[in-house]
């Protein structure tokens, strides 16, 4: 009797440990943009690897990092991470994200890692790798060829002033907004952009790596103060709407739906914006061909005048499948994910990135690209990125809405970034 | 003494949760104000900087603004509004008027929907309200009242008054629906009696109705203080704490502070003062005001 209770009792646990050897590992992956994005791409992953079950989670972009660096400090966390790139030595500083090194190693993706853009800032304390670099992309200019046309301006401005000129141009001959852009001051705001694109196309920056290895703030308040009136002119002007001061984003609703139903000339934004300007055009407009082109923002020759930004994916440093992520991680960075599935970010493989057909909506990008920049010392330096953002986005937001002078404004930025980087030394 | 150990016994689980889910989150922000914890440093834990932090916050220029507009906006004025207009509310809903017009239920009803909004449903629904493009801002132009449309949200002079607009929208119902239901309290013989004695409609109310909702009004006075001088959701989901830091207030700083800057043990020391403040304030209220009021009303 006792052997017969013994027997059922060992089939039992072989039947059950059968059935915990069937369950596919369940890999939690954060991603910050919309899913339709990356559905096609997680649901092939998931028929190539029937061993690995992927558990979509989404947020926003403006509470991605901290609620990341909580949830790594007390254990728990997704598996891997969409990041932005500027965040990744941050997370590998709180002990948040897993070193990938030994993985690289011994399982490198197709081209090795020097093929991927953007790898200082992949690499955290120690000189260590803390993310993937996954997709790139810059900023350029976009602008509607019927409303240039009808303000009679028959080329793209190449500089500032020409910028300034036809926009009020436009506003003047047409009745609509010229270049429209997001003047708040949120935390995260797309000034920050702008701001700096304005002060790296002058060859100066906020963030300096002198040559001791030092850092240092690389503009006056004169400096500042000459962009915020700069921008502030097109408030003033009218030809950006006072309204955009409550406009954070480039893809806020309003700047796409007024870019996209002619009601604004130009705008700024990153490629996946422009693409949705694009497609509500086409949803509104059937049979029409687009009226848009994009350009670079006004530089030197020897200047940048936009970032190379992007997204890395980063492995939680508390997953309990290592493997599985780092497998997930690798598919999502493959040549047949880009081809096939995400086709609204550009990779960060300099391999893949010269097949993309850009398409002749998308030139200026492609030629923005020869006149960008990595953001360098923001991320290596001491002062977190967000802060600086944050402070900007406040100090032009405070200028450009009339709170402050341009020249108060602008000394209380530097002085708060001063005081920033004292504190962190 | 066998009544003290029972009381003692029946208190003492309640006393020892309170502690628990109180006591215990308030002395460690407590300790980690003292601290130059960072969000980045959560595992590390911060270094002792003792009194640093409060000392930077009371020196900082900006410490004022955020407190004038906590306090005056943020608190005073949407506490102000929401408490007349609530009662204002619960006295037509109260009127016989509305009755004899079969409006009184339906308009019950129709008063829970803003209530029964999310707070971010009704912030957005304001946004699209107060857009240029909106309807607020088309009904101004149509009667000429306004040459251009108004930024609202993003206008100096019209951000504040605009947020407030979205608080009050949101939250009068709890007060007049807390007051109507006071009001049905009241004994009719009183207003009956009131009548033969040849009182005015006013002095009804003055003598006999604002009596009977002292006490009501005065918890919903100091509930509605606290929760909106803690308010984060409304302002932040508003204008970002913009334009600028026009709209900064305490509990956005606090936000910032710990989740942008990094800077957590500043930033308990901020929620600590906030906390601090409306400690003094629910003490005073409740000596001066309340307990005056109630002794006088009961």
């Amino acid at each position: 009797m006792i052997r017969h209770i013994g027997a059922a009792v060992l089939a039992l646990t072989l039947g059950i440990s059968n059935i915990v050897a069937a369950e596919p590992v369940t890999i939690t992956f954060r991603f910050n943009d919309t899913e339709a994005e990356v559905r096609g791409a997680i649901d092939e992953f998931q028929r190539q690897n029937p061993d690995i079950k992927i558990d979509l989670q989404r947020i926003g972009w403006r509470d991605a990092q901290n609620q990341f660096l909580r949830e790594a400090a007390t254990g728990g966390g997704p598996d891997v991470i969409h990041s932005a790139q500027v965040w990744v030595k941050e997370m590998g500083q709180a002990g948040a994200a897993r070193v990938l090194d030994d993985f690289i190693k011994a399982d490198p993706p197709p081209n090795g890692f020097d093929d991927f853009l953007s790898q200082d800032l992949a690499r955290g304390p120690g000189e260590k790798i803390y993310g993937l670099p996954w997709t790139t992309d810059t900023w350029a200019l976009v602008f509607r060829t019927d409303l240039l046309k009808e303000a009679g301006i028959d080329k793209p401005p190449v500089t500032w002033e020409e910028l300034r000129k036809a926009s009020a141009d436009v506003f003047k001959k047409t009745g609509k907004a010229g270049f429209g852009f997001p003047a708040g001051s949120s935390a995260s705001g797309a000034i920050w952009f702008l701001a700096n694109f304005y002060w790296w196309s002058h060859g100066k920056a906020l963030i300096i790596q002198k040559e001791d290895g030092s850092y240092g703030i690389g503009l006056t308040p004169p400096d500042v103060a000459e962009a915020m009136r700069y921008y502030k002119s097109y408030l003033d002007g009218g030809d950006n709407p006072k309204a955009n001061l409550a406009a954070s984003d480039a893809h806020d609703p309003s700047i796409v739906r007024a870019l996209a139903s002619g009601n604004q000339a130009m705008g700024a934004m990153p490629p996946n914006t422009y693409q949705q300007v694009l497609q509500a055009y086409a949803e509104a407009n059937h049979d029409k061909p687009a009226p848009f082109f994009s350009a670079p923002f006004p530089h030197a020759n020897d200047t940048k005048s936009s970032m190379i930004g992007g997204r890395m994916l980063v492995v939680n440093a508390n997953t309990k499948h290592p493997k599985e992520a780092w497998r997930f991680v690798k598919f999502m960075a493959s040549q047949q994910v880009f081809a096939s599935y995400y086709r609204t970010q550009f990779p960060a493989q300099r391999s893949l990135l010269k097949n993309v057909d850009f398409g002749a909506p998308m030139k200026g990008f492609a030629e923005q690209f020869e006149y960008a920049r990595t953001w360098g010392p923001y991320a290596s330096g001491p002062i977190p990125i967000g802060a600086m953002w944050n402070a900007t986005g406040r100090a032009f937001g405070a200028a450009l809405s009339g709170q402050r002078s341009a020249d108060d404004a602008a000394k209380d930025l530097i002085q708060e970034i001063g005081k920033l980087m004292a504190s962190k030394r | 003494m066998r009544d003290r150990l029972f009381l003692t016994a029946m208190l003492g689980p309640s006393l020892a949760l309170l502690l628990l889910f109180y006591g215990y989150p308030i002395l460690d922000n407590l300790r980690i104000s003292f601290t130059d914890l960072s969000l980045l440093g959560l595992k590390r834990g911060g270094s002792w900087v003792g009194l640093d932090n409060y000392r930077e916050l009371f020196q900082s220029g900006d410490f004022g603004d955020v407190l004038f507009n906590t306090v005056v906006w943020l608190t005073a004025t949407s506490v102000a509004i929401r408490v007349l207009l609530g009662l204002a509310i619960a006295v037509l809903l109260n009127s016989s008027a509305l009755k004899r017009l079969r409006l009184a239920t339906i308009s019950r009803f129709a008063l829970l929907i803003p209530w029964a909004t999310p707070p971010i449903v009704a912030v957005i629904i304001w946004r699209w309200l107060l857009d240029p493009h909106g309807d607020v801002n088309a009904t101004l132009m149509r009667f000429g009242l306004v040459d251009q449309p108004i930024a609202f949200f993003a206008d100096m002079r019209t951000v504040w008054p605009a947020v407030v607009t979205v608080m009050v929208w949101n939250t009068v119902p709890l007060i007049a629906l807390s007051l109507l239901s006071s009001m049905q309290t009241v004994p009719e013989e009183l207003y009956e009696a009131a009548e033969l004695d040849g009182a005015t409609r006013w002095q009804q109310f003055r003598h006999i109705t604002l009596p009977f909702l002292m006490p009501n009004l005065l918890v919903l006075g100091l509930m509605s203080v606290f929760w909106s001088f803690n308010n984060f959701v409304y302002v932040w989901l508003a204008t970002g704490a913009g334009p600028g830091t026009f709209t900064n207030v305490l509990a956005t700083e606090v936000y910032l502070e710990a989740f942008v800057n990094f800077r957590v043990g500043y930033s308990s020391a901020i929620g600590l003062v906030m906390a601090l403040v409306m400690g003094v304030f629910g003490i005073i209220y409740l000596r001066l005001v309340a307990q005056r009021q109630l002794e006088d009303t009961l």
